[in-house]
């Protein structure tokens, strides 16, 4: 009784037709698990979207995504719903939010780079305290913050949103870019050092040009968290041609007249829609900034 | 060119001192290689003549200078380091000339340089690649290069070859030994593999735990290591060693008896005998013998290794030529000759014997 | 002194941005705030010492301020082992290679980043409303769907599910854990005959620990600062009957409606002493379930 070769050629098609066929029943429960997920992950999205195009009446308790009528003016009324146009909004938006991410990305590296790779009397315990600020919440320096900016006579400009910043106060980003630094060889340090560099050399010819990932995810997050920020305007900016996007979203909401709601979708979708772009173009660096360190 | 010599150095890190004060004397144009287990310093001893590391105490001089606190850049050495430390968003060329553009020398110095050194390592095709995209042989061939377009007075290489597989290794090896009868500049070269050591040095260093053990040619460091460390480190596979008792006609080995010597009042009790195992004799031509039992065969090709199992219960390792055909349990005999032995006191240091008739 | 510069200085100068704001936008306030948490301030007037009276008044009479803080501990505690769950279940099947994972990936964490904007906040406000989609939704299979918004038993419920929907970065972060366990793990065990629920139990969990805990932390620090979306859904007051209350709102509404800056940075320091606690606790409980691969000295 041994098997010939044809036992051999039957049993392994009958494996194989098995093996795929189960193959085939798992991933359709896969993805059918994740495509309903993601349905209901997406839909409220959508659904802004569709609303954005709406007329008001249709906007509640109608189940249909579809608007019965398209009405593309809510984008260009709600842009010049409040008596300033949406326009200068953005505008302000882009300026706080362009020097934030320069400021950012400046003063992050400079500080990751010195508790990377300088070596300097003090720099276990400075680093140390460096991490303990990671862990206070925004809430316990906001009011010192604010009375020392409005001392300094700050409030009520974009300078309280700016120049901290410059000054490396989002100790995440120094952390996220000294977890980067750390993982770079440090013989190309001692290389370039024999090579003739002077550690600012090395800053700006070794390190910078090989951290650009984390820079860019860094830079990435920066715009978005900036953009999105809701407290610091909220409570620095107090002239309204001054208000960033998010406080001028907020009072088109505090508005009586909250029957624009078309309107107040539309702008809720611009507002955004940088970040969107932003996720779609940069994913990639958003995606590994994350798994490296957890940002949120 | 350079000689440099190392006074007194001592490194510590915080508390723990990990070179006890090292002097040493590199002579102007030798292949110096630094050898040892690892953990025994001398990479640090290295990267301490690099001005990679901080000199704690004692001195260092290059040339006529004390470099103590004469920045790495300005002490006129190249490094090739063991990842090759190759910069990754850089082209082979600007990886050549990087060093020397922070020099501010001419342009046309730079590509004459960049040119001649690609020329010399076979790299000219490679010279717009970007270090990802070459073999691990190129890489340490650009790394190389690197150190050569400088033009130092002084080599320092940080085992460069561990990095490669066994053939290139031998290649590079032939090449690096080349460049240095070439070109004869000072070098030093830090590795941890005793072949690398014996074939390319013209003297050897070996460290142990941040003190120097000797100092020799390879010559010197295998047919006299100074002490038993030496003695079993330097030689692969190691050398036998034998706890004996000295009685009033020589030193008696377990297994083996009494072997003869000249034994004066000088001698403490008890010594160590070592025997390299091409030193026993297979054919029982020796001065005394003990047959054991061959419990392992390592066939090599042009020789063969045999783990011989003595009435002791000690195992020892003796060589046979490639033609011999034994195999595990059958008997042998191993004889050995005084002069062909290797003798050490009590601490461990070398009683030399037989060194005048051997030398 | 110039070798000590030679040495140090390169690391001072690139820390000087660092240090100035350290000082002026960390430290320095951290100690001002401690010390107005003992004071009555208004802005106006000097600040005037009252020694413990600010924490006194919080803990035996301010029923705002219990209020808040049940808010708060319930928001944390339903929506945070909510998230990390749904995010490991979907990490799980993302995991076992599965055609089509960039997309997915994607679209799961497009709600986390957009999570912290005005323009989400008003879209939830939409959704939970009376006549929103959500009652609808509820109509349809025949449930009456209650005020959300208005219901002090419904509100917190609304935000509940709104961090839970941005489950995508502790998603990110497991699937990446995932990813490290070595597959050989999982094949030795099933050459043991190790059943799939085990190998989940005794391989996958164990091993994700690490991730896991660092999920938890984060997640639970996150969900103490929540504020930006209490405050656009509430209208800015904690309402309805102060269930939206969040720490985090009562603070800013103490500080920058009514200038009682001196409550305020107590009730600040109460957060920040809750979060440390929390913190603690974790990092103090992680010793006995977190397992380190590359456990080091």
């Amino acid at each position: 009784m041994t098997l010939t070769a044809e036992d051999h050629q039957a049993a392994a098609a009958a494996i194989r037709a098995t093996r795929a066929r189960r193959a085939r029943r798992s991933a359709i429960i896969k993805h059918f698990f994740l495509a309903s997920c993601t349905l209901i992950m997406i839909y409220p999205l959508i659904w802004l979207f569709m609303s954005s195009l709406k007329p008001d009446n249709q906007i509640f308790g109608d189940l249909s995504l579809w608007p019965s009528a398209f009405q593309w003016n809510n984008y260009p009324e709600g842009w010049n719903g409040l008596y300033i146009s949406f326009g200068t909004f953005f505008k302000n938006s882009a300026f706080v939010t362009i020097l934030a991410v320069i400021g950012n990305v400046v003063s992050c590296s400079f500080a990751a780079y010195a508790f990377a790779r300088l070596e300097f009397k003090g720099r276990t315990i400075l680093f140390a305290l460096m991490m303990m600020t990671l862990m206070i919440p925004y809430h316990v320096v906001l009011i010192p913050q604010y009375l020392l900016f409005l001392q300094a006579g700050w409030v009520n400009t974009y300078l309280p949103l700016i120049v901290p910043k410059f000054l490396a106060a989002d100790a995440f980003f120094v952390f996220l870019m000294i977890q980067f630094f750390r993982q770079l060889p440090r013989d190309l340090d001692e290389a370039a050092m024999i090579d003739g560099c002077s550690p600012f050399k090395i800053y700006w010819a070794i390190i910078i040009p090989l951290s650009l990932p984390a820079l860019a995810t860094a830079a990435i997050f920066t715009f978005i968290y900036t953009w999105e920020d809701f407290l610091g305007p909220l409570i620095y900016l107090t002239d309204i041609h001054d208000y960033t996007v998010p406080l001028a979203l907020r009072s088109f909401l505090a508005q009586d007249s909250v029957s624009q709601y078309g309107q107040m979708f539309a702008i809720s979708v611009l507002s955004i829609l940088p970040i969107i772009l932003f996720f779609v173009f940069f994913q990639k660096f958003i995606i590994r900034g994350i798994a490296m360190s957890g940002l949120k | 060119m350079a000689s440099v010599s190392l006074n007194n150095v001592v490194k510590s890190y915080g508390k723990v001192e990990v070179i006890h004060g090292v002097d040493l004397e590199v002579v102007d144009g030798e292949f110096l290689v630094l050898v040892g287990p690892s953990g025994c310093g001398k990479s640090t001893l290295l990267r301490m003549i690099a001005g990679l590391e901080e000199i704690t105490d004692g001195t260092i001089s290059i040339g006529d200078r004390i470099v103590n606190d004469v920045p790495a850049s300005q002490r006129n050495l190249s490094m090739v380091f063991q990842s090759y430390a190759l910069y990754p968003h850089m082209s082979v060329r600007k990886n050549l000339a990087f060093g020397l553009t922070n020099l501010k020398m001419p342009k046309p110095e730079i590509k004459r340089r960049v040119t001649e050194a690609a020329k010399v390592l076979q790299i000219e095709e490679l010279l717009e690649r970007k270090p990802r995209q070459l073999s691990g042989g190129q890489k340490q061939r650009v790394a190389i290069g690197r150190a050569i377009v400088r033009e130092p007075q002084l080599f320092l290489f940080d085992e460069p070859l561990s990095n490669l597989d066994a053939e290139l290794r031998v290649q590079m090896r032939v090449e690096l030994a080349d460049m240095y009868h070439r070109l004869g500049t000072t070098m030093i070269y830090v590795t941890h593999d005793q072949v690398e050591a014996m074939t390319m040095a013209t003297r050897i260093v070996v460290l142990r735990d941040g003190i120097i053990e000797q100092v020799g040619t390879p010559f010197e460091l295998y047919n006299f290591p100074q002490n038993k460390f030496v003695a079993t480190f330097i030689g692969s596979p190691k050398m036998n060693m034998f706890e004996a008792t000295v009685d009033g006609i020589g030193a008696v080995l377990p297994d083996f008896g009494t072997l003869a010597l000249h034994v004066d009042d000088t001698w403490a009790t008890k010594i160590s005998v070592g025997i390299r195992p091409e030193q026993f004799a297979l054919n029982g031509s020796g001065e005394t013998s003990s047959t054991g039992t061959i419990t392992l065969v390592e066939y090599l090709g042009s020789e063969v290794y045999l783990y011989v199992k003595l009435p002791s219960g000690h195992v020892v390792l003796a060589r046979d030529n490639g033609k011999a055909t034994h195999k595990a349990g059958d008997s042998i005999t191993l004889s050995i000759t005084a002069s062909q032995a290797h003798y050490y006191g009590e601490n461990g240091l070398r009683m030399p014997l037989f060194d005048e008739a051997n030398s | 002194m110039l070798k000590f510069l030679r040495k140090n200085g390169p690391g001072y100068l690139f820390l000087v941005p660092w240090f100035i704001g350290f000082i002026a936008l960390a430290l320095g306030p951290i100690l001002v705030s401690l010390y107005l948490a003992f004071t009555k301030y208004d802005i106006f007037s000097p600040p005037e010492w009252i020694g413990l009276e600010n924490f006194e008044f919080m803990f035996l009479y301010d029923d705002r301020f219990l209020n808040s803080l049940q808010v708060t501990f319930t928001f944390v505690f339903l929506s945070v082992p909510g998230k990390l769950v749904f995010a490991l279940i979907v990490a799980m099947v993302l995991d076992k290679g599965i055609r089509g994972i960039g997309f997915y990936r994607a679209l799961f964490y497009l709600p986390s980043i957009l999570g912290g904007s005005i323009a989400v906040a008003i879209l939830w406000r939409q959704l939970f409303d009376y006549d929103g989609i959500v009652n609808a939704v509820l109509a349809k299979v025949g449930i009456q769907g209650p005020y959300w918004l208005n219901d002090p038993d419904y509100a917190l419920y609304t935000l509940i599910i709104l961090a839970m929907w941005q489950f995508g970065s502790p998603m990110l972060i497991f699937l990446a854990g995932l990813r490290s366990i070595s597959p050989e793990l999982y094949e030795a065990a099933e050459m043991d005959g190790t059943s799939k629920f085990k190998q989940f139990y005794a391989i996958t969990i164990p091993l994700l620990a690490p991730v896991i805990f660092f999920n938890l932390v984060l997640q639970m620090i996150d969900a103490f600062k929540t504020f930006s979306s209490a405050f656009v859904i509430s209208g800015g007051s904690g309402a309805p009957v102060d269930s939206l209350n969040f720490i985090t709102l009562y603070l800013y509404n103490e500080a920058f409606t009514f200038f009682r800056m001196g409550y305020a940075s107590a009730l600040a320091w109460v957060l920040l002493v809750i979060i440390a606690i929390f913190t603690g606790i974790a990092f103090y409980s992680s010793r006995y379930w977190v397992y380190y691969e590359n456990e080091r000295d």
